[in-house]
């Protein structure tokens, strides 16, 4: 469903991915992993090209991202993503939030729109906050609301960017759950994270990062139980 | 005691009520208020074009706003006023209030184009992204997500730029309108007294500039509520 190809991209002088090669399946559950700095963020942003890789290919369904830059925005519409800070629209109730993008942008009913933000509200456990701004949301509802609002345009992938690191930790475990309850559906995911355990308990498959690439990967049971590199084994050391 | 009395009715009486010399004053406050109305519609018109343009990714927009900027910033007012009467538009047919008001429009848009520019880089990046994120263009990003939130940052500073145009159009004069200024200046020149005309009309500048100040502290606080 998507395929990376040689993978660059460089800030200025730093250079952050050096080839990043990898194929994501359908209904995969991708796990990244790696130390602070080494491009996991880069890597899932040039998925949907809020960066713009400096060379490489990726493809989803079959369809090069970068010759079709102008297609852009319908191309974005199949890929949902869940930021570290939320970045719900202040500006907005919960229920515009959710139905900002499907009116605007599938030119659905308004009434359809809120249908289906309800659905979508009791599905993350949040189904009396619809009139609520995000101000006054606690941090793992705000994400909630997030993933809600990803989820209201049918995404096929959905890529969360460290969607827990910013939470009290009380709160880490609703919003993992509603991931993982996701992931149960068969949602395609590429999950950036620092909790091993949901990697592990989720994860089809973990991607350890470093120097730019893709330094191993594999399932689960493979990376955290016996990886095969010297560098992941120091990582992994150092977090669980 | 009986003379100051006799000063303060006299400058009375030749300021204000011969020849219903008051009425130069209402109507040159008429004139001040009209200009700096249309003026600040024209400034706020055109600012969010050139904030907008500075942002652009469009390299030649951006050039060419921050050149306009650059140049109305680095000149001073009275000479783009002058420069614009009687070069640029004192030759058609428009009345000297529009003439005015375009130059202090053009002007004030520089001015704007800042405000604007820093309100909507006070808005979290991050809300661009997730609006991107969804699938909406820039320009659609721009309108539902970003200057909305902007609006906020903006509205304070807008009508303090509006106070500011207030007392800025004191220099149309130089053009031969009869704003508030001149019209103490056409009484001096009448009663040959310097003072009390000009001590008039700076009353009344700071008349309204305090209220529109109270009405600036007002709007700030509801802004801050609605946080
Ligand atoms: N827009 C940018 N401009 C310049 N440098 C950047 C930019 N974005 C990221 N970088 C740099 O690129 C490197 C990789 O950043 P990236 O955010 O991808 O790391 P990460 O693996 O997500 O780290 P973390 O776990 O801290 O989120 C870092 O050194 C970062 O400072
Ligand atoms: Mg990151």
């Amino acid at each position: 469903m998507i395929e990376v190809v040689n993978l660059h991209k460089s800030f200025g002088d730093l250079k952050v991915l050096k080839g990043v090669n990898t194929k994501i399946e359908k209904q995969e559950v991708v796990c990244v992993i790696g130390a602070s700095g080494s491009g996991k963020s880069t890597f899932l942003r040039c998925l949907n090209l809020l960066e713009e890789p400096d060379d490489g290919e990726i493809y989803i369904d079959g369809v090069s991202l970068l010759e079709h830059k102008k297609d852009i925005n319908r191309l974005r519409q199949k890929v949902g993503m869940v930021f570290q800070q939320f970045n719900l629209f202040p500006h907005m109730t919960v229920m515009e939030n959710i139905t900002l993008a499907p009116i605007k942008l599938k030119g659905m009913r308004k009434s359809e729109a809120e249908e289906k933000a309800m659905e979508l509200l009791h599905k993350v456990g949040l189904p009396d906050k619809n009139d609520q701004y995000p101000n006054h949301l606690s941090g793992g509802q705000k994400q909630r609301v997030a993933i809600a609002r990803a989820l209201a345009m049918d995404p096929e992938i959905m890529l969360f960017d460290e969607p827990t690191s910013a939470l009290d930790p009380e709160m880490v475990g609703e919003v993992l759950n509603v991931m993982k309850q996701l992931a149960n559906e068969g949602m395609t995911m590429v999950v950036v994270t620092h909790e091993m355990g949901f990697a592990r308990e989720v994860g089809d498959r973990i991607m350890f990062m470093d120097e730019g690439i893709i330094f191993e990967e594999g399932p689960p049971e493979q990376i955290f139980k016996n990886p095969q590199k010297e560098r992941t084994r120091e990582f992994l050391g150092k977090v669980l | 005691m009986n003379s100051i009395i006799k000063v303060l009715s006299d400058a009375i009486y030749y300021n204000l009520i011969r020849e219903q010399r008051y009425m130069l004053f209402v109507q040159g406050l008429g004139i001040s208020l009209q200009l700096t109305f249309y003026s600040a519609i024209i400034g706020t018109i055109l600012g969010l074009f050139l904030a907008l343009a500075k942002l652009s990714k469009i390299k030649i927009f951006e050039r060419l706003a921050t050149i306009y900027v650059d140049v109305i910033r680095g000149t001073p007012v009275v000479v783009q006023l002058v420069i614009i009467y009687y070069a640029i538009l004192g030759s058609s047919s428009l009345p000297k209030i529009a003439v005015a008001s375009i130059a202090f429009g053009l002007n004030s848009g520089a001015y704007v184009c800042e405000l604007i520019r820093a309100g909507i880089m006070a808005v979290d990046k991050g809300q661009m992204e997730a609006a991107r994120s969804l699938g909406f263009s820039y320009s659609q990003a721009m309108t539902y997500i970003i200057i909305p939130q902007a609006v906020k940052n903006i509205l304070p500073a807008l009508v303090n730029e509006f106070i500011v145009l207030l007392k800025e159009t004191a220099i149309a004069g130089y053009i031969a309108l009869d704003d508030l200024t001149r019209a103490g200046n056409i009484i001096r020149g009448r009663t040959f007294d310097a003072y009390t005309p000009f001590i008039l009309v700076a009353a009344i500048y700071l008349y309204i500039t305090t209220i529109l100040t109270w009405m600036l502290g007002k709007l700030e606080r509801r802004l801050r509520e609605s946080d």
